[in-house]
């Protein structure tokens, strides 16, 4: 078992499911919400990485981490450094990577609160920042557990995406994904099928949390 | 006081049906009863005048504000015009306790708002319930719950939406007595939407029959309500 690259998987996760809490609720709740007729631009360039294979995806983060694009050249004037084949570029490609992951359960919670109860906020003198905090999300919170582990879930298992923008770095970018193909390719197949069963097992966990959530055993009684 | 409210909306009734909701009248004080048959357009006047859906055209001002007026543009926000609104599900908020749901709309904080929030229990009569959620509490009780959420916010006007329709009559008699008693208190005016005569007899000073969108008879509420039951029976 590669424990550096099982810390390293864990620390990537993390990072990416907390930073998609903080750009997740909002995009979802614009999506749920706005009623902008353009909407379904937005909401397409969210799902992108469901269809696209992730080293479409990969590639084009490794152009623009790179000196050739204007962000690539940006980020490298401002920090001395390139994103790519970096821990923090694979943090970036996750949070992208995940999104829909993230979102998609979040919009489908944020959709199912009563629209009457937003409304009779309103006329208790609710902006929107309470009627968000206060109703929508309480209301919503085991959508957001479901897309947080979703995309906790998504992230340890990536392959693709971080094989492009990171590459293979041991204590870097290497990660349990990759670190199992590198034992399969040294024929090492007792290690690889333990780094295997260990994701399989947190994988599983992760999901019968999630289908746990959504039989609302935990939901508030309605009546 | 004076309540002034003139609205032209297009509502579907179905959908391939539409009709104009064409009325135009004023409120004195006490409570205004809107009395009609369903789909003529009564929650509709409650949703503009609450603000939470916009005319086509008109105007509606509530003692001395403009709220809404399609000539000069202007169309204040729901959250902004302290209006009381009793939905007929109730609308109470599911994850809160009943003294939570009483408390949203205080602007105030602390233990005047902890005040307020006791006086308007102890008014209702469901200082028991106070620590209990929606679905833990009886039909009459959430009944109370959501009018005393309507009325802590000290609201220019109260808007019900047949908020009585799931209770019965020994229920609801009890809970019109102390809202007209705190109706009476508080020199608020009220908008009363309702199809049930009973309803309408108990709790109203005057009527409004409004049929596919327009008001085709006003007065008072006792020889209304019986004039136009007959005419209505008689057809």
């Amino acid at each position: 078992m590669n424990w550096q690259a099982l810390v390293l998987t864990a620390e990537l996760a993390c990072l990416t499911s907390f930073i998609l809490i903080i750009v997740g609720v909002p995009v979802a709740l614009w999506l749920a919400f706005s009623r902008r007729r353009w909407k379904f631009l937005a909401e397409s360039v969210v799902a992108l990485p469901i269809v696209l294979p992730p080293t479409v995806l990969g590639f084009y983060l490794l152009v623009a981490f790179g000196s050739y694009s204007s962000l690539g050249r940006w980020y490298q004037h401002m920090t001395g450094s390139t994103l790519a084949f970096t821990f923090g570029g694979l943090v970036v490609a996750s949070v992208l990577y995940s999104l829909p992951f993230a979102v998609h359960p979040m919009v489908a919670g944020f959709r199912g609160v009563d629209p009457k109860l937003m409304a009779a906020a309103r006329t208790l003198g609710a902006g929107k920042f309470k009627i968000y905090s206060q109703i929508v999300l309480p209301l919503a919170w085991p959508s957001l557990v479901t897309g947080v582990v979703l995309s906790f879930a998504h992230t340890v298992g990536e392959f693709g995406v971080v094989l492009m923008v990171g590459g293979n770095i041991p204590g870097i970018t290497r990660t349990l994904s990759i670190d199992i193909y590198d034992q399969v390719e040294a024929l090492n197949y007792h290690s690889a099928n333990i780094t295997a069963l260990t994701l399989l097992i947190v994988s599983y966990l992760l999901l019968c949390t999630v289908y746990a959530l959504n039989q609302k055993v935990f939901l508030w009684g309605t009546r | 006081m004076s309540i002034n409210i003139r609205i032209r909306r297009t509502i579907a009734a179905t959908r391939h049906q539409r009709f104009c909701l064409d009325v135009d009248f004023s409120c004195p004080a006490g409570v205004t009863v809107i009395f009609g048959p369903s789909g003529s357009g009564k929650t509709t006047i409650l949703q503009c005048i609450a603000g939470l859906v916009a005319p086509d055209s008109g105007a509606i001002s509530v003692v001395g504000e403009d709220f809404y007026d399609s000539a000069s543009r202007v169309n204040v926000p729901a959250q902004h015009r302290r209006v009381g609104y009793v939905f007929q599900d109730l609308a109470l908020f599911p994850h809160m306790t009943a003294a939570q749901n009483i408390g949203f709309g205080i602007r105030v904080n602390g233990m005047q708002k902890r005040a307020m929030v006791r006086d308007a229990l102890e008014k209702f009569r469901i200082t028991p319930v106070a620590y209990h959620r929606p679905a833990e509490i009886s039909g009459g009780e959430r009944q109370r719950v959501a009018l005393a959420r309507a009325l802590v916010i000290q609201p220019r006007l109260l808007l019900l939406d047949e908020p009585f329709s799931a209770l019965d009559d020994e229920l609801k008699q009890g809970i019109i007595r102390d809202l007209k008693q705190w109706l009476n208190e508080n020199g608020v005016p009220a908008l009363f939407v309702t199809h049930h005569r009973g309803e309408a007899l108990a709790l109203g000073d005057r009527v409004l029959l409004l049929k596919e969108g327009k008001i085709v008879g006003e007065g008072g509420v006792q020889e209304a309500i019986v004039n136009w039951q007959s005419q209505i029976a008689c057809a």
